[in-house]
Order: C-alpha cells, then sequence, then structure tokens
C-alpha cells in the first residue's frame, strides 16, 4: 500500500460512521417513501380503501411519500456523498466524526417527527414543506451540523486548487440553511400575508427540488464520471459555467404561469426557466466530454451507469421543467399530473439513480467491506431505471391528455379524470418497481453495515475476552 | 480559503438576487396588502370568514385537500360580449336584413365571421349575444352601429379560456381572493376540479356534507375518495337530526341510526362554501351577470 | 464490482488540476441572445412590476381598456371620447378654448348656469357673433355641431363638460336634449349675445 492509498483509506475511515447513518437512514426512508406511495395510488384503485382512515387519505400520504422520499432519502443521501467528496477531493480526513454521525441521527429523527405528524394532520400545508415546527428545527440543526463539518474538511483541505465538483457540492451546503430558513420563518414562524405565502413556498420549491438538487447530484455526476472512466476532468471552464448558469437561472424558475400573482413574478420565472436550457446543455456536454469513448466499455459497471442515466434524466426534467415554465406548453401541461410527472423525474430518476451509484461506490471503501449482493446491485440498476420509466412517463403522457382534454369545456371534468385513470394504474406498476429495486439497496446497505457492525462487535469481545496483562492485575 | 471564499460569493450573489425578487420584492408588493372595492360598488372585498369557515381551512389543509384540488382559476384573454337588448323601433324583418348590411361593412370584417355565425340560428329572443369575445375596438364599433340605427344594446366585459367556459369562475384568481388565507392552499394539480369559487356553484352546506359522505352520489362518475371518518354514525333520539345525511338505500345506516356530520366537517362545508371570487376587481375586471349576486351564506 | 477499488486510480496529492479546456464562447454568444430574448419578452410581459396587472393583461393600459363601465362613469366615458372626436379640436381637449377658434369651457358661465336650455341650444343650432366668455368677447362663428349626434351622445357630451376641467354642474338628460331637439327644429344659428340672454335658462 502505498503513501496515497493509504491517505485515501484514512479519509475513508474518517467518515466512516457518519456515512453509515446517514446512508442507512436514507435507505429506510426510500422504503418508507416507496410503501406510501404505493398507498397513495391505491386511492386510484379502489377510492373506498381508506374512507375510515384519515392517517392513510390521499392527501395525507401523499406528501408524505414524498417528502419522505426527499428528505429521508435525497437529503441526507446527498450530504453523505458531499461529506465523502469533499474529504476526498481535499485530501483531507473527516475530524470530530461524531459531530456528524449524531446530527444524522438527529436528521434521521426529525424526518420521522415530520412523517408522523403529516400523517396525524398538521401538516403545514405547503407543497415541500408539509413538516410541521416540531420536525423543521431538528431538520434545520442537523443539517447546519453536518454542513459546517462538511464545510470545516473543505476548509482544512490540503489540495488547494478546487475543482468545479467542490464548487457545486460548497454551494449546496450553504443553500439549504438559506431556503430552509427563510420558508419556515415566513410560513410557519411568522406567516406572511395571502397569496405571497405562496410564492415563498415556490421559491423554496424551486430552489430545494430542482437547484439544490442540481448542485449535489451534479456535483457528484461531475467527480464520478470521469474517475470511473479513469481519466482526469476533460473541461473546467464549461463546468464552472454551468454552475453559474445554474445557481443564477435554476432559482428564479419557481413560480408557476398560471398563479394568481402580478404577471411579472410568472414572466420573470418563464424567461428564467428559457435561459436554463444553457446549464443544462453545459451539463450534458461536460458529462458527455468526460465519458466520451468509455461508454461501452463501463456498461456493466454498476456505479457507472447509475451516474449516467441520472445525468440524462437530470437533462430530460429540466426540459420538462422548462416545458412547465413555457406559457405556450404551460397551457396544457400546467395542473395535471405532468407536474408530479416532473418532480418523480427529477427525484427518482436523476437524484436518487445519481446517489445510489455514488453510494454503491463509496460505502464499501468506506466501510471496508464489500457488498453483500453485488448481483442484487446489478439487477437493481435496470429494475429502477425501468420503475422510473414506467412511473413518469405514463404520468407525463397522462399529463399531456388530461390538459388537452382540459381545454376542451365540452368534456365534463368527471369524464376527463376518470381517463387518467388508466395512466395512473401503469404509473403504479413502475411504483412497484422501484420498490423492488429500492428493497435491493436496503438489503445491500443494511447487509454492508451489519456485517461492518459484525466486524466491531468481534473485535470488542476479542478485547473483553483476551487475557489480562500481568501488569494491569496487579493494579 | 480564497477559492472557498469565492463559491460562497458565488451562492450568496445568485440566492442573494432570487431571494430579492421572489421573497424580498412580493412580501413588500403583496405583503401588506389590504381590502379593495369592488367595481362600480363601494363594497369591500373580501369579507373575513367567520371563525367557523375560518377553522374549515385548517381541516382542509390537515387533509391534504389541495393535494388533488387547485383553487385558482385560469383566464386565456379577455374580450366583449355586444348584447343586443331591445329593438326599439326596428321590425325583426328589418333587422335580419340591417344585421347582414353589418356583417359586410368594412370596418367589422374582423367579426363579421362569427356575427352571422351567432345570427343564423336566432329566434329573435332578447337579450342575444351577437358578439363574444370580441376586441374591445371592434365590440364598440357593433355597439355604435347598433344605436345609430336605434337599436339597444349592451357592451360587457367577459374573460375568456376554457376554465372561464367549465363554470370554475367568472374571471382569473387574484391575490385579493387569499387575503385572509393562512395557510394560502392554492394547489398545483386538478385531480379533482377547481374550488376557487366553489361556494357559488354549490351553495347548498347539505349538497357539500352529502359529497363529502359519498361523492359519487351527487357527482356520477367522480373519482374522489369518500371522507368517512369526518361523519359518524348515532343513534336517532326522537326526531331525526336537522343536518342528518339523506342517503340513498345502499348507503343508509341500520334502521334507528342516522349519519351525522362531525365539527370538522361542518367546518370544511362552510370554508368550502365560503370560497367565491365571483366580484370584480379593478386587476381582474369584468362585467357582472346579474344585478350583484346575493351572499346566501354570510357567516 | 468486488475489485474495481484496484483500477480506479487514485488521485496524487497536489495533481496538476486536468487539462483546461478554453473558455466556452459559444455558451456565452448563446446565453447572451437568450437573455436578449428574454428582456425583451419581459420588456412585452411582466406589466414593469405593476401589482394590477395579472396574466392575460399585459399592461396597465391593456387593464384600463378593459374596465366595465356602467351609470355616470359609462356616461362621462362616453361624453369624453364623443367631445374629444367632434368638440376637442377647437375647444381643445382640457377645455381651455383656443385663441382665434373657440372659448374656453372650462370655468365658462353659460357652461355652469343651473338650467342646461342654452347650453342644449348652442350645439343644436349652431352660435354666430360676439359672445363674452369669462369677461372676454368673442366673435366667431360656431356650426351645429351637435345636430348629427344622437339625443344621448350629445347628454352625454354635455354632461361631460359641465362635469370636468373643475366644472361642477348637473348632467343633462337625453330627455332634455329630446325636447329641445324638438323646439329647435329648422332654427337659424343663434345671432349674437342678446340673442343668446334671449332664450330662456
Amino acid at each position: 500500500m502505498n503513501e496515497i492509498e493509504k491517505l485515501d483509506s484514512e479519509i475513508d475511515a474518517s467518515c466512516r460512521v457518519s456515512l453509515l447513518a446517514l446512508f442507512v437512514g436514507a435507505a429506510f426512508w426510500l422504503v418508507v417513501a416507496s410503501v406510501l406511495g404505493l398507498i397513495a395510488s391505491l386511492n386510484f384503485h379502489m377510492p373506498e380503501a381508506f374512507a375510515n382512515c384519515p392517517w392513510l387519505t390521499y392527501g395525507r400520504v401523499q406528501p408524505a411519500a414524498d417528502d419522505a422520499l426527499l428528505y429521508g432519502f435525497c437529503i441526507p443521501a446527498g450530504l453523505g456523498v458531499a461529506l465523502w467528496l469533499l474529504a476526498r477531493s481535499g485530501r483531507t480526513p473527516v475530524r470530530g466524526a461524531l459531530v456528524p454521525f449524531v446530527a444524522a441521527h438527529l436528521w434521521h429523527l426529525g424526518v420521522l417527527v415530520g412523517l408522523i405528524g403529516i400523517l396525524a394532520g398538521y401538516s403545514t400545508g405547503f407543497r415541500w414543506l408539509e413538516f410541521p415546527r416540531g420536525a423543521s428545527s431538528p431538520l434545520f440543526y442537523a443539517y447546519l451540523l453536518l454542513a459546517l463539518w462538511a464545510m470545516m474538511t473543505f476548509g482544512a483541505r490540503r489540495e488547494r486548487a478546487t475543482s468545479p465538483p467542490q464548487w457545486f457540492l460548497v454551494a449546496a451546503l450553504f443553500w439549504f440553511p438559506w431556503i430552509y430558513s427563510t420558508a419556515n420563518l415566513l410560513l410557519v414562524a411568522w406567516p406572511v400575508r395571502g397569496v405571497t405565502q405562496a410564492v415563498v413556498a415556490w421559491w423554496f420549491g424551486d430552489n430545494l427540488l430542482f437547484v439544490w438538487l442540481a448542485l449535489v447530484g451534479v456535483g457528484a455526476a461531475f467527480y464520478f464520471l470521469p474517475k470511473f472512466c479513469e481519466r482526469p476532468p476533460q473541461t473546467f471552464y464549461l463546468a464552472l459555467f454551468a454552475f453559474w448558469t445554474l445557481v443564477l437561472f435554476g432559482s428564479l424558475c419557481g413560480i408557476p404561469q398560471g398563479a394568481p400573482v402580478p404577471a411579472w413574478l410568472p414572466v420573470a420565472s418563464s424567461v428564467a426557466a428559457a435561459l436554463l436550457l444553457v446549464p443544462l446543455l453545459a451539463v450534458v456536454i461536460v458529462a458527455w466530454r468526460a465519458v466520451r469513448g468509455s461508454v461501452l466499455s463501463k456498461w456493466d459497471h454498476g456505479p457507472f451507469c447509475f451516474v449516467g442515466a441520472g445525468v440524462v434524466c437530470f437533462f430530460l426534467s429540466g426540459l420538462m421543467w422548462m416545458a412547465l415554465a413555457c406559457p405556450e406548453i404551460c397551457r396544457v401541461t400546467e395542473f395535471t399530473w405532468f407536474v408530479p410527472a416532473q418532480a418523480q423525474l427529477q427525484l427518482y430518476g436523476f437524484f436518487a439513480l445519481t446517489m445510489f451509484g455514488a453510494i454503491y461506490h463509496i460505502l464499501p471503501r468506506s466501510a471496508g467491506f464489500e457488498l453483500p449482493f453485488p448481483k442484487l446491485a446489478r439487477a437493481q440498476f435496470w429494475i429502477s431505471l425501468s420503475g422510473v420509466a414506467l412511473l413518469v412517463a405514463p404520468l407525463a403522457i397522462g399529463g399531456v391528455a388530461q390538459g388537452r382534454q382540459l381545454q376542451n369545456p365540452g368534456i365534463s371534468f368527471a369524464v376527463i379524470s376518470n381517463s387518467t385513470l388508466p395512466f395512473l394504474r401503469v404509473s403504479t406498476t413502475g411504483q412497484l418497481l422501484l420498490l423492488l429495486g429500492n428493497l435491493i439497496f436496503v438489503l445491500n446497505v443494511f447487509g454492508l453495515a451489519s456485517a461492518w457492525k459484525r466486524s466491531v462487535l468481534k473485535k470488542a469481545l476479542a478485547l473483553v475476552k483476551a487475557p489480562l496483562e500481568t501488569a494491569e492485575v496487579q493494579a | 480559503m480564497k477559492n472557498g471564499f469565492r463559491i460562497f460569493l458565488a451562492a450568496l450573489v445568485a440566492l442573494g438576487f432570487s431571494w430579492c425578487a421572489f421573497v424580498l420584492a412580493p412580501v413588500l408588493q403583496l405583503g401588506a396588502e389590504k381590502q379593495t372595492t369592488v367595481l362600480n360598488s363601494s363594497d369591500l372585498y373580501p369579507v373575513q370568514r367567520g371563525d367557523f369557515a375560518a377553522q374549515g381551512l385548517q381541516v382542509y389543509r390537515a387533509n391534504g385537500c389541495a393535494a388533488c384540488h387547485t383553487a385558482q382559476v385560469q383566464q386565456d384573454g379577455v374580450g366583449c360580449d355586444v348584447v343586443l337588448t331591445g329593438m326599439g323601433t326596428n321590425q325583426p324583418a328589418d333587422f335580419k336584413a340591417f344585421m347582414k348590411s353589418l356583417c359586410e361593412l368594412p370596418d367589422l370584417q374582423n367579426c363579421s365571421d362569427s356575427l352571422s355565425k351567432n345570427l343564423a340560428a336566432w329566434n329573435g329572443a332578447l337579450p342575444k349575444i351577437l358578439l363574444h369575445g370580441a376586441r374591445e375596438a371592434d365590440a364598440g364599433k357593433l355597439a355604435d352601429k347598433l344605436s345609430a340605427a336605434g337599436l339597444k344594446s349592451e357592451v360587457r366585459i367577459v374573460a375568456t379560456g376554457p376554465d372561464i367556459a367549465r363554470d370554475w369562475g367568472l374571471r382569473h384568481s387574484v391575490a385579493e381572493d387569499f387575503l385572509w388565507d393562512d395557510p394560502v392552499q392554492l394547489g398545483s394539480v386538478r385531480i379533482g376540479p377547481d374550488l376557487a369559487n366553489v361556494g357559488a356553484r354549490f351553495p347548498d352546506a347539505r349538497w357539500q356534507l352529502l359529497h363529502l359522505y359519498a361523492p359519487q352520489v351527487v357527482v356520477k362518475g367522480s373519482t374522489m375518495p369518500p371522507f368517512r371518518y369526518l361523519f359518524k354514525m348515532e343513534k336517532t333520539r326522537g326526531e331525526p337530526a336537522p343536518d342528518a345525511l339523506k342517503l340513498p338505500r345502499e348507503l343508509a345506516p341500520p334502521s334507528g341510526y342516522e349519519v351525522v356530520p362531525t365539527d370538522q366537517a361542518r367546518e370544511l362545508a362552510a370554508y368550502l362554501l365560503s370560497l367565491r371570487a365571483e366580484v370584480p376587481l379593478h386587476d381582474a375586471p369584468f362585467t357582472p351577470p346579474a344585478p350583484a349576486p346575493a351572499r346566501p351564506n354570510k357567516p | 464490482m468486488s475489485d474495481e477499488s484496484d483500477h480506479i486510480p487514485p488521485e496524487p496529492p497536489g495533481r496538476p488540476p486536468g487539462p483546461r479546456s478554453p473558455a466556452p464562447m459559444g455558451f456565452f454568444i448563446l446565453t447572451l441572445v437568450l437573455l436578449f430574448l428574454a428582456a425583451v419578452y419581459f420588456d412585452h410581459h411582466s406589466g414593469w412590476f405593476n401589482a394590477q396587472v395579472y396574466h392575460p393583461f399585459v399592461n396597465a393600459n391593456e387593464l384600463e381598456k378593459y374596465q366595465p363601465k356602467s351609470g355616470e362613469a359609462a356616461l362621462l366615458a362616453r361624453g369624453m371620447a364623443t367631445y374629444e372626436r367632434v368638440c376637442g379640436v377647437c375647444h381643445g381637449n382640457d377645455g381651455a378654448g383656443k385663441p382665434g377658434q373657440a372659448p374656453p369651457l372650462a370655468g365658462s358661465e353659460w357652461v355652469l348656469e343651473n338650467g342646461v336650455n342654452r347650453l342644449t341650444h348652442i350645439p343644436l343650432t349652431g352660435l354666430s357673433g360676439a359672445v363674452d366668455v369669462k369677461g372676454q368677447t368673442w366673435n366667431l362663428s360656431m356650426p351645429a355641431m351637435g345636430a348629427a349626434l344622437s339625443d344621448a351622445d350629445l347628454a352625454a357630451v354635455l354632461t361631460y363638460i359641465r362635469g370636468s376641467w373643475g366644472n361642477k354642474a348637473g348632467p343633462v338628460t337625453p330627455a332634455q336634449v329630446k325636447a329641445a331637439r324638438a323646439a329647435v327644429a329648422g332654427q337659424p344659428p343663434i345671432n349674437g349675445l342678446q340673442a343668446l340672454k334671449a332664450l330662456p335658462e
């Protein structure tokens, strides 16, 4: 083992407990999200199923499923990946790893409280910010601690020159506390008046769901893709250009076109969304230059497939996001299933797939154990990918069909909502496939974690059983 | 830490700009909004909800009604209806000839097609909409021509678009509509119909309650799940309770029992009835269809 | 994936940054073009931060154009439109009159009289010869500009004149115009101050 590998394994070991805490919890919430999502979609198969059960009514389960995915899986997974990436690319181990370990547990506790809150009817009522007050403070402080540790690791880096992935990840660390505190203060603690609430909620949703996820996911992809293809990053300025345009234009996209607010707000969002074309193209070109010529040879490399598919989904979901802001197209797509289709593509297709790839790469190194079921992990790529396709495509197509019918006032609303049901039922099979994929992920992460725990216990047991040194006996 | 500071600055600039544009500016512009007056009237809008209906908003929030229902009417355009209200001294026979000549006037060529289409199947009944959703200039010209010929007509401003045609509202939703809402529940997907004006469309609380208990009974083909947990079954004591649901036989409780709404259901129904966005405002102008709509559900 | 750690070369410490590609000029140009188009679109559709302008309106003028008029507002709007078309050319859209063309209407004693008979007569028959308005003598000739207007339009114009530019006198009804029109049928223009004064108020 040479110097470099020694440092690498030292870094990996330094964030081991934090990463295990973040990823194990994230995997758990991922399955919870799938199950809640399935319960929600049951309403379209048998509307009377939960007529007597307030906890499982669609309006509660559906936001709970989305938040379990976003807050339960996406953010802790993203934070774990950011922590490891900043440590590795800065060539410095994480110090005081107990703090992120505790913060990770605090985060997952917050998610638990939040989900129970939503199901019990204490949702705040704002999209993507449904967690009640009791959950938002633990989440905020847990994030602050995790971000602080990641920042300190970044600040203490030995490799001073920064690379584009570090820009993406460090900006993401700043992003969340700002938007989360603004949204919670102005919507929950001291609510602003009237429709301003909706504007703040849209701004928050866009900055979390589009910008934060893009910063972390694209940052990770820019790091991993060249690495998987065993070559140095090919593009520096274009990646920075993608970063700047993404944060400048992406953060202005949230206001939907039909919003009941003065015209300048949706028009500003609309033009910002048109400008999103620049970062989207830039990201795709950077990714393509990184993988060019290696796609076929890396076809059987699991993490590569996950991250590559994630970038493709990012491009598609970005195009859908632009379509939703284009005045001509959104007359049809607005208020239809196209809107959730875009969100699911962003959350599952782009972010979750990228994170699967990253975690499958990071966790075995950090924990020091191989994946227990590598073949299943390989199969999971195809299962999850087809799950995403079967979930998103019917919703998007059904959304367009629904929108076209809504444009025709001669078709009664009941007819329209019944004609979307076949699409929803197909998308349920997508959810089933995703659940299967997520179960495989959990199996691998939990198996790895328990292998590590067993080895720790074994060592501890060996220490306990070891004969004491004579000097100690005398003392 | 030079590079680190640069990244921080980048995030600060980008997010700061977006924060100023979409948080600070709307708070300054809309956050201090007050009631406004209804067009051509001294009434203030919106009227504050009673406690009961305001509590209903919390039921709406807690059960995530906004996951399926929007409360924001869309408007594609604005136009003028020219309505013929009186024939003056003209006889219907001359009038047809006169209208035919109008259709051929060069000034009115923009709207002559729709004018002749509207006149094709007319049986002489008044009032008659001659033009629908026309441009203001065309409507004005036609009205001038009609008044010069001694006919009585009225130019009405109307909102156009599929939502309006679906009778979901009379105009687009504006910030004023949500002045008293906390939290504002706009919704983002129309799995169910828009509710911005549901109180005017279904002003009967009994209808709303029955719809919550058994949507399919009152709306054929509805896909809405029933909200039975907002109701309770009780033993009938003497006379049936005044708000006991009148259910069809297959849903009716066993004899001696009745289904009555809980307070939550009553509050929710009161909130739904309070959703009435039907008055013209300066920022959402239209000519109201009838003399000042009555508000039977005042809390 | 068991052996993958072996074939990924670890980064050497202090690795020089990868080959830096040239600045993406094509992207800069694309961004600038899109920014320009965005600015044009914003200019046309945003209503420039006006809190009253919502989609489908694109600016404040558009919004004003579609305000429904009823009762007095509608009458005044109609009167103003007709006045600016028929009368404003000589009397000025501000009612201040024009030297050598027409005397002022703003503050004119003839306009503000309690009775409206004289005022109604003037546009129906015309007026010629010297008259005093606001202490100044005007010797001009006005044709019967109002004879071609309908009763309602002339009433609207007169109401507008009596209620604008600081004038605060009551409205003129179409019935009053109709009665005056019947009374003056076939008469020549009013000739001079004496003839005007001879008319009942």
